[in-house]
């Protein structure tokens, strides 16, 4: 009877555990969808300044805002920086979008095996009562 | 033929979508569409200040200068000028700036507000779908409130399936599924051999099709057909039905013999797997007929009427044997008659045999014939013999849609 009950008592901090592994992978997935969609909104906007770009004569003025300064930029320049953060962005996005699928088949895992602790702690207390 | 065993489940919609998850799945629902308002109202605003902008931007270059209040801190102004009135720093978006006039800047405005919009139809066609779930919801609460109760039935031989939803417990369809099933057995065998007497038929109809028949029995039958097709588990009721509405209508006792082969296959079809397109062509016969046919069988309606009664009884609880003689009396009537897929019970046509010979060619099959499983099998090997009969005495007509052997 003792041994049954230490087990089981092992048994739900074994399930204590997992669970807060789970809440803690359900938050991790969560953060990563804000800063993918973070991302995807910043990666829209610089596709839009991009089109705008294209649209300028040679000669336009082109500022950029660097703190409190507005600094005059070349057309071309101004151009291939917008471009490389597209790109930078772009890469962002497919590294957050590799570590959301590991995320989520962690927590996947991370549940089969709080069911499994759950059943074996159901044979238990039905081994318990019977006893 | 084994009987069919009918099983069915009985299951209470409140036990398939308990009420508190229904609730709670609505409110989701609920607070999603809310989000997706807010994000719409924001646009909107969006827009709104946009079309003021493009409004400002086409007014300023109006004048060389414009005397202003300058704001200067948080709470102070003081008179100054605006020059330059044509030139605008207009930001393009991630920190990025650029020099640009007012016509310019009117288009820059305006290819933002054209994406803005586009976002604004989106949001709406989300939120369309967001109400569609919204009101899915609502009605299976509404329904799990009325404990309505969804009803399965299984037929073992056939392993054929009927589920049909009922309002407030209806347990019609269990009694009609067994009365189904005493009727259908052994439905393959069954099958096949309707399809060759359904071909046969149909080689009968075509050639009957100068018999003519009721365009009410028609149309009867092609209601007849519909409804049979509407639900399987109403088979017998709607063949009941059928035959109320032959009764009504009249039918040559020539018609019985037909009808009973037809409906036979018929309802084989109907339960058996390929039904459906079985199905869908009687009623198509059904209304050929009536447009070709144009005979009315007016003095047996009184005969019909009895004799329909007998055959209905009959129908439920029949037994081969009186397929048989039926049979054969109905190839010659065939001969006679128009092809007419009518249910009728192949009893009617035992009645009826005795004056077959006399409604040759007048007489319209428009009663409904109402077959089971039982019978065909012992049909099928008469009618083969006598169709093969009735085939060659009658002169060669296309092949009538309905490919059941008639003896």
């Amino acid at each position: 009877m003792s041994s049954s009950s230490a087990a089981l008592r092992e048994l739900q901090r074994d399930l204590e555990n997992k669970a807060n592994d789970l809440s803690k992978l359900q938050k991790d997935i969560a953060k990563n969808h804000q800063v993918r969609k973070k991302y995807t909104i910043q990666l829209g906007e610089n596709e839009l300044v991009l089109k705008e770009l294209d649209l300028l004569n040679e000669d336009a003025n082109v500022y950029k805002l660097i703190g409190p300064v507005l600094v005059k930029q070349d057309l071309a320049e101004a151009n291939a920086n917008v471009r490389k953060r597209i790109e930078y962005i772009s890469a962002e996005l497919k590294r957050l979008d590799s570590s959301l699928q590991d995320l989520e088949e962690k927590q996947h895992s991370k549940r089969e095996a709080i069911l499994k602790v759950q059943q074996r702690i159901q044979s238990h207390q039905a081994g318990k009562a019977k006893a | 033929m084994g009987k069919p065993e009918v099983k069915g489940t009985v299951t209470s919609l409140s036990s398939m979508f308990p009420p508190e998850e229904v609730q709670k799945a609505a409110k989701m629902v609920e607070g999603k569409l809310s989000e997706k308002q807010n994000e719409m109202n924001q646009l909107k605003e969006f827009i709104a200040d946009n079309a003021s902008l493009i409004n400002l931007v086409q007014k300023l270059p109006d004048e060389l200068h414009h005397d202003i209040m300058v704001p200067f801190g948080k709470a102070a102004f003081f008179p100054g000028r605006l020059i330059h009135t044509n030139e605008f720093l207009v930001l393009l978006g991630e920190s990025y700036y650029a020099d640009r006039t007012a016509k310019q800047t009117v288009e820059i405005l305006k290819r933002r507000g054209k994406s803005l919009v586009s976002k604004v139809d989106a949001l709406k066609a989300g939120i369309q779908d967001l109400k569609a779930e919204a009101s899915f919801f609502d009605s299976t609460a509404s329904e799990v409130a009325e404990d309505l109760v969804e009803i399965r039935e299984y037929e073992e031989d056939n392993s054929t399936e009927r589920a049909s939803q009922s309002g407030p417990v209806e347990l019609e369809s269990p009694s009609v599924a067994e009365a189904d099933n005493k009727v259908s057995s052994s439905e393959d065998d069954e099958y096949a051999r309707l399809m060759s007497r359904l071909e046969e038929l149909e080689k009968e109809e075509l050639a009957a099709e100068d018999d003519g028949e009721n365009d009410e029995d028609e149309d009867a039958n092609a209601n007849a057909a519909e409804t049979e097709t509407e639900t399987d588990g109403d088979e017998d009721e709607l063949t009941e039905a059928a035959f109320h509405r032959k009764k009504d209508e009249g039918y040559s006792s020539l018609d019985h013999g037909q009808r009973s082969l037809e409906s036979q296959p018929r309802k084989q079809l109907q339960q058996s797997k390929g039904k459906d397109p079985m199905n869908e062509e009687m009623p198509t016969k059904y209304n050929h007929q009536g447009l070709t046919n144009q005979l009315a069988c007016t003095g047996l309606t009184a005969e019909p009427v009895t004799k329909g009664e007998i055959s209905h009884s009959r129908i439920i609880h029949q037994d081969t044997k009186m397929l048989n003689p039926p049979v054969n009396a109905s190839v010659r009537s065939e001969k006679a008659r128009s092809k007419q897929n009518v249910h009728d019970s192949s009893r009617n046509e035992k009645p009826v045999q005795t004056p077959k010979s006399e409604f040759d060619s007048s007489k319209a099959f428009t009663g409904s014939i109402i077959e089971h499983t039982e019978n065909l099998e012992k049909k099928l090997p008469e009618q083969k013999t006598t169709s093969s009969q009735s085939s060659d005495s009658k002169p060669s007509k296309p092949v009538s849609r309905f490919k059941m052997q008639r003896k």
